[in-house]
């Protein structure tokens, strides 16, 4: 029998399972019935582990041993502003793991975001296989387009712990516009609005019939329907303590019990134009007197709450058009992707920006799911490829370079697959080697972008400064994979590396937890120290200078020599002589200036 | 859709330094941009590694780095600025391939030698009558654009703003 692959859509609060087989795409639904399952994790007392609705139960009664919105620390350090927000407001316990990863510590176990990512995705496996009556072994899983490569590795990562073969990473704004185009013979321009759970993109494509062309894709990792929860919850919770002197949020059941009432309030507002919350017994009044929570909320104060974070999207999706160099009104067609794009509030703001009313025929929880099941189909062997997608790359690919700067390598919305080629010197006399640091993002300024790896190259000859010319390679595979190359072009000599991303697990750990996971339940060990086997993978030291920012000493290569030898016609504009009167309306200059960064939203 | 064979891969592997991104692409020196786009799809449709599943082994990696380089080529030929400096660098003879970071500081030295010109002394009248009309003294933006013109003829832009000049003289000239 052929081999048979899935697409699932990993989300931030919901996930979904799909197949297609031929022209059919089904939606393979839980033995529940439900089309899409709950990407919550509960730890039972006796060991065992529940994941979907019946875990998103176990939050109100037992916040502690039960993980929602996992994706969010995904493939994050652990000084990443997201864990910070995330130790706020989560009630399960997250800790520090070696090389500044992230763990959560349940009943006094450890496990990595990779491994809890894995358990949903192992349900979602169960799902499938229940529903197909047949093993599955490799999948397409989706990913949001704004998703660095950390933690793209990390879903990968979790895609192994469970036993899935990951095919390919999808962008989930792409898989949602091949879902709404595949077989139709489209020739549309089409803007996907991708509200999620977690994370917000835009995603601006041109299908030409069985081509899926990206032409550009913008996003925010920080911004989703939680986010609109959030502004619920502070609602609720303030009133509450103006009213009855106590807060809410200090107690754990009482704070699950509020996101329950506001994630549900948020639910019944993309159906009526008025809800009522009640929350009964939420507290004790210092008094012991039990206290209810009631209020009512409709359509138009929600839209206050929310308001700035809806505009927030509207700025993203400017700056996409913009990269598109494109006009709302050059667009055939919008398609939502995600459940908080089910509110009419969403609905009417998308309409009136993009000047023209949303597809309805497309399911926004169910769409990406389909699209990474099509894909899923013409990735396996003797699957008949009838879509070709081209994607781009999200962020910006740099180098480290003296300053605490980052040049560009590989400029953010690039189609992929891409080599380019930059040229770096030496800072110092007679330096013998240099330390190639790869960072993903788009700030000027090293420390704001996400480092990706690094690795040395030396046995350079011993020349004064700036007379070493390295070319420094960057190449993108259709698969996603980012090489690195140095070559010192005097000598010829060349060092080659796959950057070896930091999914918050090393290779030993990955390889432990797969092979144990063959005998048991999953189970992770804290990892033994310095585990750090190729040169890319990152160690404390390492992260710890870069968050001291005190890369003046480490920074060895520098930009702005790119002066292709024996070539005077090819100067670029950055080392072009200093003529005033072309700089005076405030060309940046690359050696002197870092407060240009253009930090990305 | 046709796949490609491993022998057509490796004889592309060896062809591709040897063309020029529109001979890559197989497309004219003057394709509208329309044109490009299609042809980089057909390309898509034969090369694309996805189409390719049967490719293994080193003639995968080949033909991953033929495809690097169509997406390369397109990259530069449908963005019209960088296309005209890459009809530059081609027409000096100085190399088939440019790197979209190259492109870019090239388009961008173009477009500032277009809007403040490339002769200094184009350049010195044209900064003369930016700052007459900062004082909006349209008189003197008028003349100090005329005899920017006299230095660079062709300068489209000094045109453009010279006749917006002229335009406003006489709208203020109607007002009186």
């Amino acid at each position: 029998m052929a081999e048979i692959a899935v697409g699932i859509d990993l989300g931030t609060s919901n996930s979904c399972v799909a197949v297609a087989r031929g022209k059919k795409v089904e939606v393979l639904p839980n033995h529940y019935g439900e089309h899409v399952t709950a990407s919550v994790v509960h730890f039972s007392k006796d060991g065992s582990v529940l994941v979907g609705n019946a875990a998103r139960a176990a939050l109100i009664h037992d916040p502690h041993n039960t993980i929602a919105s996992a994706k969010r620390l995904i493939g994050r350090y652990s000084f990443s502003e997201e864990v910070k927000k995330a130790r706020a407001v989560y009630s399960y316990e997250i800790v520090d793991g070696p090389g500044h990863s992230v763990r959560v510590k349940i009943r006094e176990e450890l496990f990595s975001l990779p491994e809890i990512a894995a358990m949903v995705l192992k349900e979602m496996k169960l799902v499938a296989e229940a529903r197909l009556g047949r093993a599955v072994s490799q999948a397409v899983i989706t990913v949001p387009a704004y998703f660095n490569d950390n933690q793209r590795q990390a879903t990968k990562d979790a895609g192994r712990i469970a036993g899935l073969e990951v095919l390919r990473l999808l962008n989930e704004p792409t898989a949602a516009a091949l879902a709404y185009g595949f077989g139709r013979g489209l020739t549309q321009r089409v803007a996907v609005y991708d509200l999620g759970g977690g994370t917000f993109d835009i995603s601006i494509l041109e299908i030409g019939q069985d081509v899926f062309e990206v032409l550009a894709t913008c996003g925010d990792t920080y911004l989703g329907g939680d986010d609109f929860d959030d502004r619920v919850i502070d609602l609720l919770a303030d009133e509450f303590v103006a009213k009855h002197g106590v807060n809410p949020r200090k107690d754990p059941f009482a704070l699950e019990k509020l996101k329950f009432a506001a994630e549900n309030a948020k639910r019944a507002l993309s159906v009526d134009d008025e809800t009522e919350i009640r929350i009964p017994e939420i507290l004790r009044s210092p008094t012991g007197q039990l206290l209810t929570l009631e209020r009512r909320l409709g359509t138009r104060e929600f839209g206050t709450l929310v308001g700035d974070l809806v505009q927030r999207t509207f700025k993203v999706c400017d700056e996409a058009l913009q990269q598109a160099g494109l006009v709302p009104r050059d667009l055939d067609g919008v398609i939502l992707v995600g459940g908080p794009t089910r509110l009419p509030l969403i609905r009417e703001a998308v309409a009136q920006y993009f000047g023209q009313p949303p597809k309805t025929d497309v399911d926004p929880d169910q769409v990406v799911a389909m699209g990474a099941a099509i894909h899923a189909a013409t990735l396996v062997e003797g699957g008949t490829s009838d879509a070709f997608l081209l994607d781009v790359t999200p962020l910006s690919l740099r180098i480290g370079v003296t300053g605490g700067l980052a040049e560009t390598v590989i400029e953010r919305n690039t189609p992929v697959p891409i080599e380019q080629t930059r040229s770096f010197t030496t800072v110092q006399d007679l330096q013998e080697a240099v330390k190639i640091r790869v960072y993903q993002g788009e700030s000027r300024k090293a420390a704001e972008n996400e480092l990706l790896g690094q690795f040395e190259f030396g046995g350079l000859e011993k020349r004064p400064r700036g007379q070493v010319k390295i070319d420094v390679t960057f190449s993108i595979n259709s698969d996603g994979i980012v090489n690195v190359t140095a070559r010192d072009r005097d000598t010829g000599r060349h060092a080659s590396t796959t950057i070896t991303l930091s999914s918050g697990l090393t290779t030993q750990e990955l390889e432990s937890i797969v092979a144990e996971q063959r005998t048991g339940r999953v189970k992770t060990q804290p990892a033994a120290g310095g585990a750090a086997a190729a040169l890319a993978v990152l160690d404390d030291a390492d992260v710890e200078s870069i968050l001291e920012a005190d890369l003046e000493e480490l920074g060895d290569v520098k930009a702005g020599e790119v002066t292709p030898l024996g070539d005077d016609l090819q100067v670029p504009i950055a080392n072009a002589p200093p003529d005033e009167s072309l700089f005076e309306e405030g060309e940046l200059d690359l050696s002197a200036d870092d407060t240009q960064g253009t930090s990305g939203a | 859709m046709a796949a490609i064979t491993p022998a057509e891969v490796r004889a592309l592997a060896h062809l591709v330094d040897e063309l020029d991104y529109y001979q890559l692409l197989e497309v004219s020196r003057g394709a509208p941009t329309s044109a490009v786009k299609r042809a980089y799809y057909a390309a898509t449709r034969r090369l694309h590694p996805d189409a390719n599943r049967g490719l293994a082994g080193p003639d995968r990696e080949t033909l991953e780095r033929v495809a690097r380089r169509v997406s390369e080529a397109y990259q530069v030929l449908r963005d019209g600025r960088r296309r005209k400096a890459y009809d530059a660098q081609l027409d000096t003879g100085s190399g088939r391939r440019m790197q979209l970071a190259e492109a870019d500081a090239q388009a961008e030295k173009q477009a500032l030698e277009h809007h403040m010109g490339r002769t200094p002394n184009g350049r010195r009248f044209f900064n003369l009558a930016r700052a007459d009309l900062d004082r909006d003294d349209l008189a003197g933006a008028a003349r100090n654009l005329r005899t920017a013109l006299t230095f660079e003829p062709s300068n489209a832009y000094f045109k453009k703003k010279l006749e917006e000049v002229t335009a406003e003289q006489r709208a203020a000239a109607q007002r009186r």
